[in-house]
């Protein structure tokens, strides 16, 4: 039972990662910038959906609030951020987005005051669901339930529309899918707009689930989705959805386990480590 | 005559110049080292205001001997690392003494800095035992991390009759030393520490630990933490099954925790230093004054720095600020001094004893649950 309760909480967790690592994998099989600013799209839909959801009561409206502030805000730090900067080399769109990152962290803070926001009316936070004898909190069924909702519409969009194939012509060969008509532009618009969107919805969910909308939330993306990335196999989506569910599972058995020893996220980063050590390119990343 | 009127002009503006420069001379500068940015800007917030308000009431009542007293603030970012050089930066710019308004990591790294410049240095609400020990021009104005353990160990046995229990600690300086006293005093009142599990500062999905919790079924779950951990923590306690007393320490002491753990909070019992319903005038004072000047419900933190730069203040005006070592003796020689955050004496070893506040949260307000006045079980120790 006890067992059981660790893994129903790993996959769980497994699925959020793979929810805010998800859009770090696109941009950078599109455009092979590391994406860290992607914390501050989190953090940012997660305060447009708590400000709306204690302001009108509507949950439904929190959740477009989040993913419009989102979209917005992927779409101009593409414009404003990357864009200018995408024939300089890899390591100047990292350095601006980190520099986003750590201003717009503060600037959180300085705009919605440091002691973090909490919902005023969380009913899915207080709604406990049984499933095969386990304990699960409403937030975390919705979050597992949108991350494999999340995939499967990313994965039939990738093999069945139009944009989906110029999406993968693009990451495969850039110079060829524009010579087929393929539209650079909206494709990446298109990528930023998805990204942006799941790490909003994320970013609302997890705030739902601590009850607790803070400047530096954002953060946990910042570093763990690039470690999660990075493990997949960077660029691969099945690759990061695996380590996703690895790192939660590691982490879930790891805390109870291993936590005299070391702190939660020295477990998951040393599992990282010993699996790059065997396997450089990632789980399921392309060996070079 | 033009050149009368210029010269009268430029002897009016030089006059004034020298009285204004002569202003600024005259206030009184102490240093306050605050977490504005970082994980505790919360409470470095807090912490500001509690310190903020201590100035203002004594200018207000005419300063330290006619002289306005003036709070300079650094960040320092809750990191360690930071502390070290704006410790510098306080005694380069000549400040004389110091008040830390922030948490037991920072508090710990600068305390050798100011201890090596003879600059006398209040940590008002960091426990790490190591903060004291840096030197004799080191003070701590509230509880040691260990007292309050012991303390806690005391209310779960005596209190409320509990054995068992489970404890669960953030992994630093503050978490380890409440678990240090817990584990100290446990043996000797007869509580069963059936198991422990530690988080880090930046932990807010606890599945496991409760889910493990779950399965040790303990009489009483311990948890030290900061409020945007315990807040999460203890509501996933809830939520998971866990229906065990959860007794937590002066890191909850926040409205803070009860915005975000909601019903969960209710029935949750806190050692501290604040009592909302004390009888005492001083504490009283501070809580009414606070809510006044903020309109938010005074905090522990906020009390401890109001503390803090109280008793400074009264060092001070004993013996004024420019000499630091006739100044370290007068804060040594503090006796049975009222304040906000309890009677303040301090031992030899610049540590104070006070009794412990048991608070209790109910109908969403912290409330008094018991006073635990030990002299002996919460002597803080003599080195």
């Amino acid at each position: 039972m006890y067992y059981l309760d660790l893994l129903v909480i790993g996959l769980v967790w497994g699925c959020t990662y793979a929810m805010m690592a998800l859009g770090l994998t696109l941009v950078y099989g599109l455009l092979r910038i590391l994406h860290v600013a992607q914390a501050t799209v989190f953090t940012l839909g997660a305060y447009a959906g708590l400000l709306v959801a204690n302001g009108t009561g509507s949950l439904a409206l929190a959740f477009a609030a989040a993913i419009g502030a989102a979209c917005l805000a992927g779409v101009v730090i593409y414009r404003w951020v990357y864009e200018p900067v995408l024939d300089k080399p890899p390591f100047v769109p990292l350095v601006a987005s980190i520099g986003l990152l750590i201003a717009m962290e503060d600037g959180f803070r300085l705009v919605f005051g440091p002691y973090g926001l909490s919902f005023t009316n969380n009913p899915w936070f207080a709604t406990m669901l049984g499933v095969a004898g386990i304990q699960i909190n409403l937030v975390q069924a919705v979050l597992v339930i949108t991350a494999v909702l999340s995939i499967g519409v990313l994965a039939w969009v990738a093999s069945s529309t139009r944009l989906g194939v110029g999406l993968r012509a693009t990451v495969t060969d850039p110079a060829m899918a524009e010579s087929f008509g393929v539209n650079r532009v909206q494709v990446r618009t298109a990528t930023f707009l998805v990204a942006s969107a799941l790490a909003g919805v994320s970013g609302l969910l997890v705030g739902m689930l601590n009850n607790l909308v803070e400047p530096g939330m954002g953060g946990l993306i910042a570093y763990k989705g690039l470690a999660i990335i990075v493990l997949g196999g960077l660029g691969s989506v099945s690759g990061t959805l695996l380590a996703s569910i690895l790192f939660g599972l590691i982490e879930s058995f790891g805390t109870v386990m291993l936590d005299q020893v070391m702190d939660r996220d020295a477990v998951a980063f040393l599992f990282m480590l010993l699996m790059l050590l065997v396997r450089p390119q990632g789980l399921l990343g392309k060996a070079r | 005559m033009k050149t009368l009127f210029t010269r009268r002009l430029l002897i009016a503006t030089a006059a004034l110049a020298c009285l204004g420069g002569q202003a600024q001379a005259q206030n009184i500068r102490i240093g306050f080292q605050a977490p504005l940015t970082g994980p505790a800007a919360s409470d470095g917030k807090t912490a500001l205001q509690g310190a903020q308000l201590a100035v203002e009431q004594i200018n207000a009542a005419g300063g330290i001997k006619g002289r306005p007293l003036e709070l300079v603030v650094l960040d320092d970012q809750t990191q360690p690392a930071q502390a070290v050089p704006i410790a510098n930066k306080f005694i380069g710019d000549g400040i004389k003494a110091v008040i830390s308004g922030s948490y037991s990591g920072p508090t710990r790294a600068a305390a050798g800095v100011f201890q090596e410049a003879k600059i006398p240095y209040i940590s008002a609400y960091a426990i790490h035992p190591d903060i004291v020990r840096a030197g004799n021009y080191v003070f701590r104005t509230s509880f040691m991390g260990e007292v309050q353990g012991r303390a806690a160990a005391k209310l779960i046995a005596d209190i409320m009759k509990k054995k068992r229990v489970t404890m669960v600690n953030v992994n630093n300086d503050f978490g380890q030393a409440l678990s240090a006293g817990m584990k100290d005093a446990a043996p000797k009142l007869g509580l069963q520490l059936v198991s422990e599990y530690n988080f880090g500062m930046g932990d807010r999905q606890f599945g496991s630990i409760v889910a493990s919790v779950k399965k040790d079924d303990p009489e009483v779950v311990y948890v030290s933490g900061y409020f945007f951990n315990g807040g999460p923590l203890v509501a996933q306690l809830r939520a998971g099954g866990v229906t065990a007393p959860i007794v937590g320490t002066e890191g909850f002491d926040t409205v803070n925790f009860v915005q975000i753990a909601k019903e969960a909070a209710e029935g949750v019992i806190i050692t501290t230093s604040l009592d909302r319903d004390t009888t005492d005038p001083v504490m009283k004072k501070f809580i009414d004054d606070y809510k006044k000047r903020f309109n938010v419900g005074a905090e522990m933190v906020a009390a401890s720095t109001h503390t803090a730069v109280n008793v400074l203040a009264e060092a001070i005006k004993k013996v004024g600020i420019d000499d630091t070592a006739k100044l370290r003796d007068a804060i040594a020689a503090t006796k049975n001094m009222p304040s906000a955050a309890g009677t303040i004496t301090f031992n030899n070893s610049r540590e104070v004893y006070k009794a412990a506040q048991i608070q209790v949260i109910k109908g969403g307000e912290f409330k008094r649950f018991a006073v635990i006045d030990d002299p002996v079980l919460l002597a803080p120790p003599n080195y």
